[in-house]
């Protein structure tokens, strides 16, 4: 391999579909959500980008992006501190008359400059409410194979019902008619039941027809690119599909969080997200995990930099977390440094980032409601 | 702009006590402590004390540690002016040398030094285990107005012959210097940990260089010359957790004293002293429904489904289910196929230890020892190795190695 380079640029949406998740997103954005034990949302993103030669990626921040500018810093964790290309984060640029923006159009509207004077002959757009190692050398090699326009990635799947409460948040889902490989129609939020062609937002296209789309579709006042500018040209553009069937973990609603964080439990699901190309995420040197004399755990995930006494059943330790002596936990993901203290059982609870639960404290969710503690929070 | 002091950490050990560990990667190289490699140790200590600028004199196996090291950036050293640099000997217009000694080494890099026009140096060992504050020891030697100090450990006077042994007066003025002597007169070992003012250390190094019969050594040479001038030399008496894992039962005990630090006094826990290292980049480790884990280390990238008691277990490492591991360190990468039983022993990285295969014996009575099993050896299923074995090579299945 001489130069694993891809002729591709990345551009990343981290805000999109914060308002699925409100409870998770209250300090941080979608992109910037603790996933699978030791990693926040956009690792997988950012990863398969660089495992796939992508090393120009831009990410279009809308609010709340201060735990996302902590966690990628200059990007070095990911190969991304470079002088050519690299990481870049894009805050709103802030103007009078000028709001943070609303859909895609805008957004990339507002870096124009950076993607015309960028070289890569192809863009990547993408969101980042996914956890998936996703191979974009494939998806490339597929568009520029099928001579299409624009490349869309779908998955064969049911609507989540997380996204199917979508209405009234200014989100938007797509699910597309395929014929023969090219996509006929973008179904807006459709309430339909069954397995349908969901897009997972991850398009391809060349460069030079992304900046002519989003000028045109600027000046018409488009604010969405697949519902004002993709979904209305069907006909005019070559728009494709291309069927994703690895695995990949949509974040819906507090609901998904849980389930797809549990199902990393499972081995197979495990490897099928991790096999293969390493995903990044920011170092913290945590010393190992330490299972003291008392512990008891079964069926568990556990990162770095945790200290267990407790017992610990079918759930997921970030890093940092500690289980007190006699504590119980049972179905519960504990986000990075969440202290359980001595005596305390806590099942079907996910605690986000740095909760203390003190000395012998009872909180029980159900198999179908969690019981979620806040950022912070001292129960 | 000159730097206060710079540190050398002398890293050419080949380190043939460790045998089998030591074939393929230099000693301040072997892992240790689940995820960390000796070396770890100095280097976060510097970093931690403020020190900015190390030279690691390499020798013997670079590789592995030049490629651990790297750019040193894991450690916060990669930095504009100073940072980790590693100094391996090289080609001079009058020929090539071999680092001849320790201070040979840092002979040959007196140009290095001079770059940053220290005050100080620190001589520094990549084969101990340690947590140091430098900066504690700078502050005596300058309160001392000393020009070459020691870092020395209280020893039980039983063991005193075994180390190099500082007498010091009552205001920790060194007097007399025994090197394994049979009758000691001091209980303070000698830690290998110096400072010197950077003058004088040049002027000794020159002076040493210039003599053939030396035998270019800081032990050896350096100190007793400096001695026998009656320059002002301090003994700085340091009482916490350290160890010299130049042994094989010395390591397997030092990565048990991690797992009790309450005990012990060696706490990697510790959010004020770091210690930093190349990451694994693995994701979280799984323990699986019918395994049993206790009292253990366990690392990122382990899959377990077996019983591990009182282990460490190094990043990637998979122990299937029905296997049993006991006081063992198992280093990155390892697989320990189902019915296997590994207890009391070091397994270096990238082993697989077959289906049944018993390998180490918890120790009874004249039986003890400390098996090791080199990296990357295949152990067959069935095969047996003792508690004594140091394995190096490949055992077939229904093998024997004792």
């Amino acid at each position: 391999m001489v130069n694993s380079n891809a002729n591709a640029m990345g551009i990343i949406f981290p805000n999109s579909y914060d308002s699925l998740v409100p409870e998770l997103v209250n300090e941080r954005l979608m992109a910037s959500i603790p996933f699978g034990g030791r990693y926040r949302l956009v690792d997988f993103i950012l990863s398969s980008m660089v495992n796939s030669g992508i090393d120009n990626i831009n990410v279009l921040v809308r609010n709340n992006y201060h735990s996302l500018m902590d966690h990628l810093g200059s990007g070095r964790e990911w190969d991304l501190a470079r002088k050519n290309g690299g990481l870049n984060i894009f805050p709103p640029y802030a103007e009078k008359n000028m709001k943070p923006y609303s859909g895609r159009v805008e957004a990339i509207y507002s870096i124009l400059p950076t993607l015309e004077e960028s070289k890569e002959k192809y863009v990547v757009l993408t969101d980042a409410n996914m956890a998936v190692n996703f191979d974009f050398k494939a998806l490339m090699n597929a568009h520029i194979e099928s001579g299409a326009d624009v490349t869309v990635a779908y998955a064969k799947e049911e609507i989540p019902a997380g996204l199917k409460r979508i209405e009234g948040t200014g989100n938007f889902y797509y699910t597309l008619k395929v014929d023969n490989g090219r996509v006929t129609k973008f179904y807006i939020n459709s309430k339909a039941e069954g397995i349908q062609n969901l897009s997972m937002n991850i398009f391809i296209l060349e460069r030079t027809l992304l900046i002519d789309l989003i000028n045109t579709g600027f000046v018409r006042g488009s604010v969405y690119f697949e519902r004002d500018v993709l979904a209305t040209k069907t006909d005019k553009l070559n728009i494709r599909g291309y069927e994703f069937d690895g695995y990949h973990a949509r974040i819906c609603d507090m609901k998904s969080y849980f389930e797809e964080n549990m199902k990393l439990l499972n081995d197979e699901n495990l490897d099928a997200l991790f096999y293969g190309n390493p995903i990044y995420t920011k170092i913290r040197d945590d010393n190992p995990t330490r299972y003291i004399p008392g512990a008891k755990v079964k069926n568990v995930l556990v990162s770095d930099g945790c200290v267990i006494e407790g017992e610990v059943e079918n759930s997921v330790l970030f890093r940092g977390v500690k289980i007190g002596k006699g504590a119980k936990v049972k179905n519960c993901v504990l986000m990075q440094d969440t202290v359980i203290k001595d005596g305390s059982q806590v099942e079907y609870v996910i605690t986000d980032k740095d909760v203390t639960i003190t000395e012998n404290k009872e909180l029980c969710g159900t198999d179908s409601f969690q019981v979620f503690v806040a950022k912070g929070q001292i129960v | 702009m000159a730097k206060e002091m710079i540190a050398m950490l002398l890293a050419g050990g080949q380190g043939s006590r460790l045998y089998a560990l030591t074939q393929k990667l230099a000693k301040p190289a072997v892992p240790f402590g689940g995820k960390y490699r000796i070396i770890d140790f100095p280097l976060s200590n510097c970093v931690n004390s403020g020190i900015d600028t190390v030279g690691i004199l390499t020798q013997y196996q670079p590789m592995v540690l030049n490629e651990y090291i790297g750019n040193g950036q894991p450690w916060d050293l990669d930095r504009l002016y100073g940072g980790v640099h590693v100094l391996p000997p090289y080609q001079q217009a009058s020929g090539s040398d071999w680092y001849k000694g320790t201070a040979n080494a840092i002979y040959q890099n007196i140009p290095f030094i001079e770059r940053y026009n220290p005050e100080y140096v620190i001589i520094l060992s990549g084969d101990q285990i340690c947590k140091q504050d430098y900066s504690d020891f700078l502050r005596f030697h300058k309160e001392k107005n000393a020009e070459f100090s020691v870092a020395v450990m209280e020893v039980p006077w039983e063991e005193a012959s075994r180390f190099g042994l500082m007498v010091a007066d009552e205001n920790d003025k060194i007097t007399e210097f025994q090197e394994k002597p049979k009758n000691p007169k001091s209980n303070l070992a000698s830690m290998g940990i110096y400072i010197f003012n950077w003058d004088i250390l040049k002027k000794y190094l020159i002076e040493d260089e210039a003599d053939p019969n030396s035998e270019n050594d800081f032990g050896n040479n350096i100190i007793p010359n400096l001695l026998k001038d009656g320059r002002n030399m301090y003994a700085y008496h340091f009482d916490g957790y350290w160890k010299d894992v130049g042994t094989i039962s010395s390591l397997w005990e030092a990565n048990m004293e991690v797992m009790d630090p309450e005990h012990s006094g060696i706490d990697l826990f510790d959010e004020n002293w770091k210690i930093y290292s190349r990451n694994s980049g693995m994701t979280g480790h799984k323990i699986g429904a019918n395994a049993v884990v206790e009292n253990s280390m366990i690392t990122d990238g382990c899959r377990v489904y077996g019983n591990v008691k009182h282990s460490i277990l190094f990043a990637g490492v998979k122990v299937e289910e029905g296997a049993e591991v006991e006081d063992a360190v198992v280093m990155g990468g390892t697989v320990i196929k189902s019915g296997a039983v590994v207890k009391h022993c070091i397994v270096a990285e990238n082993v697989v230890i077959g289906k049944n295969a018993v390998v180490g014996a918890m120790p009874s009575g004249e039986e003890k020892g400390v098996a090791t099993i080199g990296s990357g050896v295949v152990i067959g299923d069935n095969a047996k190795i003792g508690p004594k074995a140091m394995v190096n090579n490949n055992v077939e299945g229904g093998g024997e190695q004792w």
